[in-house]
């Protein structure tokens, strides 16, 4: 976390901002730097990131977006340096942050992205025990969540499951075949499960407590560039937040934008994921829990060392969400 | 149920996010209002149009039971603002239709048309986006802005299923600060 004195410090060198006046009498000053660099690899659920595009603009921004690569997704370009900010999992992010990678978390956007579905030998996560569980890679998103969702009903995710590492299309069938016997969904596959009537829901993190009482996506930033440009940092988390707003508020033209723009396929889909996420939320949680929460089962799960406290303290600065509250109602 | 995040102390100063947008377009009577003729009177700047048939007429119904609810202070002190986003089809004289309808009379109602050029630079300053569909719809962010009496923008509602009463009590607060 960013010291109140090196967050002043960056203030003052970087916009002319005197230390001495009242927040409420001053004016935003521009942003430090005029250029901001975005990830392009969106995700429905994230779909936020597309949105704030003209945001980033109209905060003075010239957005540049920066190709994701096959084997690297937003939390590693943002760790890297490559991208000043995006949207990310929380469980991966606790995970880089953890390993000392520079992040800082910045707000939420919203819980419910995944989904479990299982066949019907599991009824309930406690079932998993001594099952197949399909996951695109150890060290994945789904592998991460599922872990701390094991973990949470008391099974060691090293011991009590077998992980079967497949490609998506192809763990979902044989999820359909029932050759395993769990698959962690992520939109548009909940959806896609649903409709093809593949499986059954275990756990639907949008509903079902505790998993939808703290955030799965969140606004995340290069550390360096938050200490360096905390204006700009405030203006892209603004038109983040304003993005998520967008969403919650408008899922039809967004579902069509992220058709239009070739990022999913199935309108249909990625309409239903927008409705059924509860992006409205980002004023209500307070982020700070959901990063607790998950770094308690991510320790517990054997992935990350660090105390929860220590996650908060080195890779979290609420400082712009609580400003941001302030300013932009809904 | 976790607190709103939102809920400033009573006494809390609204921040100050910057300089509002300024502005000056064709009014629904055919003349000129630019932002700062409004200096001295807090206003809320929305964005609207005409033909649309769900939300807009659910916001002005919204903001035309806050101005009667400010009293006197409406119109005197306090300005309401609807900004076009549809300007090839809102004529002044259909705006001022549409203000009838939805019971947005009286001094502080102001509606502004313009070019389409000069709509779409106010409505990306304000963060708001417009695009018309093959229905003829807009789309459109539904942004509504509290500028202090000084022209500085305060805070910003997005949506329509804001709090009636905290945006009453925002724009109380902002004319009990005064000139500045």
């Amino acid at each position: 976390m960013i010291t109140r004195r090196e967050f002043l410090t960056g203030l003052t060198a970087a916009g002319g901002f005197a230390v001495s006046t009242p927040r409420s009498a001053a004016s935003e000053p521009s942003p430090e730097t005029g250029t901001i660099r975005v990830s392009s690899s969106i995700a429905i659920c994230t779909a936020p990131q597309l949105v704030s595009e003209d945001l980033l603009r109209a905060e003075g921004f010239t957005v540049v977006q920066h190709g994701a690569q096959a084997t690297i997704g937003t939390l590693e370009e943002v760790a890297a340096g490559q991208v000043d900010i995006g949207i990310s999992f929380i469980g991966p992010t606790i995970v880089q942050i953890d390993g000392g990678q520079s992040i800082t978390v910045l707000a939420g956007v919203h819980p419910g992205c995944f989904e479990l579905f299982g066949t019907d030998r599991v009824r309930s996560l406690k079932d998993l025990k001594g099952k197949k569980i399909a996951v695109v890679g150890l060290g994945s998103s789904p592998h991460i969540f599922l872990s701390t969702m094991l973990t949470h009903v008391g099974l060691d995710p090293r011991k009590d499951v077998e992980w079967i590492t497949k490609p998506r299309p192809e763990s979902v069938e044989l999820l359909r075949e029932g050759k395993v016997d769990a698959y962690m969904g992520f939109p548009p596959e909940p959806q896609e499960l649903r409709a093809r009537k593949i499986g059954h829901s275990v756990v639907n993190s949008a509903a079902d407590r505790p998993w939808s009482q703290y955030f799965c996506c969140m606004v995340a930033a290069n550390r360096d560039f938050v200490r360096k440009n905390p204006v700009a940092t405030k203006r892209a988390l603004r038109a983040f937040l304003k993005a998520t707003d967008i969403c919650a508020l408008e899922p039809e033209r967004i579902a069509r934008n992220l058709v239009d723009k070739k990022f999913t396929q199935r309108e249909d889909y990625a309409l239903a994921t927008l409705r059924e996420l509860p992006y409205a939320r980002w004023r209500e949680y307070n982020p700070e829990d959901s990063v607790r929460f998950y770094s308690l089962r991510l320790r517990e799960a054997g992935m990350i060392k660090s105390s929860p406290q220590k996650i908060i303290s080195q890779g979290t600065d609420w400082r712009f969400l609580n400003e941001l509250k302030k300013e932009l109602k809904g | 149920m976790p607190a709103l995040a939102h809920q400033p102390g009573r006494d809390a100063r609204l921040p100050t996010i910057g300089a509002a947008p300024p502005f000056a377009l064709t009014t629904a009577d055919g003349g000129r209002l630019a932002l700062a003729d409004l200096r001295g009177k807090v206003a809320a700047v929305t964005f609207i149009y005409a033909t649309c048939t769900d939300t807009c007429p659910l916001l002005t119904a919204k903001l035309a039971a806050l101005g009667k609810r400010m009293g006197k202070d409406f119109g005197a002190k306090v300005a309401f603002v609807a900004i076009t986003v549809d300007p090839e089809r809102d004529t002044p004289d259909v705006l001022r239709s549409y203000a009838q309808a939805h019971g947005a009379r009286g001094a502080g109602w102001a509606f502004l048309t313009g070019t389409p050029a000069e709509i779409k630079d106010v409505a990306q300053r304000y963060g708001v986006f417009a695009r018309k569909t093959d229905r003829g719809d807009v789309d459109h962010t539904f942004l509504t802005s509290l500028v202090d009496r000084a022209g500085a923008l305060r805070v910003q509602y997005m949506g329509v299923r804001f709090d009636p009463d905290e945006m009453l009590s925002d724009l109380r607060s902002l004319l009990r600060e005064g000139g500045r």
